[in-house]
C-alpha cells in the first residue's frame, strides 16, 4: 500500500506550465566562431576550448539579445538593466501563456513565487510583471534568488507547500533565467568558457492551484524532499564581482550526484511506500551530459527515461532554474500519463543541494 | 630536474594556488589525482595553464603517460624543446 502522506487528498495539483525562448538563436558553432577572438587573447590551443563547447552536447542557445548586442555591454549595470528589461518581457509571456493554458485569469492568482539567479532587481521581476497582467492588490510575491538550477523544483514544492495552508488558492512559479547576461567576457578561465557553452535563456511558468479549487485539475504535488549537502558551498555558485557574477563551476556536481541521488532518492520513495520501479515520469533537470549520466547511472534507468532532458538540453541548452520546469511541461502535454502514474521531479543547486517532487498523476 | 622542469613545476604550483583552490603543498612526487585531488576539470584547467605559458599542445594521450607532478614537468618540458618556442624565464604578470 503506498502511503502518500501529508495526505493526496490534501495535495495540490499543477494545472499548466507556460514555456518560451528568446527569439535570437544562435547554433553552438556560432557561438564558438564569436568567442574565438576573445579566448585567443589568453590561451593557446583553441582546439581545446572548442572542444569543452562541443562536449556539453548543446546545438545551440536561445539568446535575450541579438548576439552583435552583448559586446557593448561591458558594465554589470548595462547588463542587469538588460536583463530586468528582457527578464519582465519574457516572464510576461509565460504568464500569460500558462494562465491561458490553466483557463484562468490573473485575477486568479494569489501567490507569485519568482525564481531568478541571473539577474537582480527591485523591486522584482513578479512587481513589474503584474503591472503588465494585472494581478489583484492582494496578491502575495515571493522571490527567490540564490537558488540556481535547484529553483524550478524548490520554487513547485515551495508553492505545494503554501498551497497546502491555502487549498483554495492558486500559485504561479515563475523561473525566467537569462544567463547570456551574465557571461563575463573578461573572464577567460575554463569553468567560465564551459558555462558559456552550457548555458542558454528562457523562463517557464507553473500554475499550481490547491486541493480545493474549483475547475479541471492535474498531476499532483504529492509530497516533497529537500537534501543540503554540508560543506560544497565551492561547488557552484556566483562570486560577485564589480564586473557581476562570476561562475563558480566544480567538476564534482556529477559526483556529487552519483554519490548521492540513489540513497536520496530511494528513502525519498520509500516514506511513501515506493520503489524507483513504480515510477513512469522521470522529470530531471537538465545540468548538463555528466549530470545527465549520472542521474541515469545511480538511478539505474533505461535509456530513454530522461530523453526529454536530452532533448532540452541538446535543443536550448541548460536554463538553469527554468529547465526543469521545461521538462514538466513536456511531460504534462506529451508524456501520455494515465491517472495513477507516479512521477519525480528533479534538480541540484548551488548549496550544493538536491531537491526532489513526488508527483502522482 | 632541469631548469626547464623546475619552471614547469613552479607554474603548476601558481595554477594550484590561484586557479585550484588548492592550499596545500605540491611536491614533484605527488600524483596528480591521489594527492593533489584533481578532478576532470582540475585537470583540464591545469593543462589549459601550462600550454598557455609554455606554448604547447597536451593532448588526451598525454594524459595515459603522466601520473605525477614530475612526469608532467618533464612531458611539458619536453614538448616545449619540441616546439623551439623558449619557455619564458620570468612569469608573466597577470591581472
Amino acid at each position: 500500500m503506498h502511503s502518500s502522506a501529508p495526505g493526496q487528498d490534501t495535495s495540490p495539483f499543477i494545472r499548466a506550465v507556460g514555456r518560451a525562448l528568446p527569439p535570437h538563436y544562435a547554433t553552438q558553432e556560432q557561438l564558438i566562431a564569436a568567442f574565438r577572438e576573445l579566448w585567443a587573447r589568453k590561451h593557446f590551443n583553441l582546439e581545446r576550448l572548442e572542444d569543452l563547447h562541443r562536449a556539453v552536447q548543446v546545438g545551440g542557445r536561445h539568446l535575450a539579445l541579438p548576439i552583435e548586442a552583448y559586446p557593448p555591454l561591458t558594465t554589470f549595470q548595462q547588463r542587469n538593466d538588460a536583463w530586468i528589461r528582457e527578464a519582465t518581457a519574457l516572464s510576461e509571456v509565460v504568464v500569460r501563456q500558462a494562465l491561458d493554458k490553466a483557463e484562468l485569469a490573473p485575477s486568479d492568482v494569489d501567490h507569485v513565487f519568482f525564481a531568478t539567479v541571473t539577474g537582480i532587481a527591485t523591486p522584482s521581476i513578479e512587481a513589474r510583471v503584474a503591472n503588465r497582467v494585472r494581478f489583484r492588490e492582494d496578491f502575495k510575491r515571493t522571490p527567490l534568488f540564490g537558488l540556481g538550477c535547484v529553483a524550478g523544483a524548490a520554487g513547485l514544492a515551495r508553492a505545494a507547500d503554501y498551497l497546502r495552508a491555502f487549498p483554495t488558492h492558486t500559485a504561479l512559479v515563475i523561473a525566467t533565467e537569462l544567463c547570456s547576461l551574465t557571461l563575463q567576457r573578461e573572464d577567460l578561465s575554463i569553468p567560465n568558457i564551459i558555462a558559456s557553452g552550457l548555458f542558454g535563456d528562457g523562463a517557464a511558468c507553473a500554475v499550481l492551484r490547491g486541493a480545493a479549487a474549483p475547475g479541471a485539475k492535474g498531476p499532483r504535488v504529492v509530497a516533497s524532499r529537500s537534501v543540503f549537502y554540508p560543506e560544497t558551498e565551492r561547488v557552484m555558485g556566483w562570486d560577485v564581482v564589480d564586473s557581476g557574477f562570476k561562475v563558480v563551476l566544480s567538476a564534482k556536481v556529477p559526483n556529487l550526484v552519483k554519490d548521492h541521488i540513489r540513497g536520496n532518492v530511494d528513502g525519498f520513495l520509500a516514506e511513501h511506500g515506493l520503489g524507483r520501479k513504480d515510477v513512469r515520469h522521470w522529470v530531471a533537470h537538465t545540468g548538463g551530459p555528466k549530470v545527465l549520466k549520472a542521474f541515469e547511472e545511480a538511478l539505474e534507468l533505461e535509456a530513454s527515461t530522461l530523453e526529454r532532458s536530452w532533448a532540452s538540453l541538446r535543443e536550448v541548452g541548460n536554463l538553469s532554474s527554468a529547465s526543469v520546469l521545461f521538462v514538466l511541461g513536456e511531460t504534462l502535454e506529451d508524456a501520455g500519463a494515465r491517472p495513477g502514474d507516479w512521477g519525480v521531479m528533479m534538480a541540484m543547486g548551488p548549496g550544493f543541494c538536491a531537491e526532489m517532487v513526488l508527483l502522482r498523476w | 630536474m632541469t631548469e626547464t622542469e623546475l619552471q614547469v613545476l613552479a607554474e603548476i604550483r601558481r595554477i594550484a594556488a590561484d586557479e585550484l583552490e588548492w592550499k596545500g603543498a605540491v611536491e614533484p612526487t605527488h600524483d596528480l589525482l591521489k594527492d593533489l585531488q584533481l578532478d576532470s576539470l582540475g585537470l583540464t584547467v591545469l593543462a589549459v595553464g601550462l600550454e598557455n605559458r609554455f606554448r604547447i599542445r597536451l593532448s588526451e594521450e598525454d594524459a595515459q603517460e603522466v601520473r605525477t607532478v614530475e612526469d608532467l614537468a618533464r612531458l611539458v618540458a619536453q614538448r616545449a624543446a619540441a616546439s623551439g618556442a623558449p619557455a619564458p624565464r620570468t612569469p608573466e604578470v597577470r591581472p
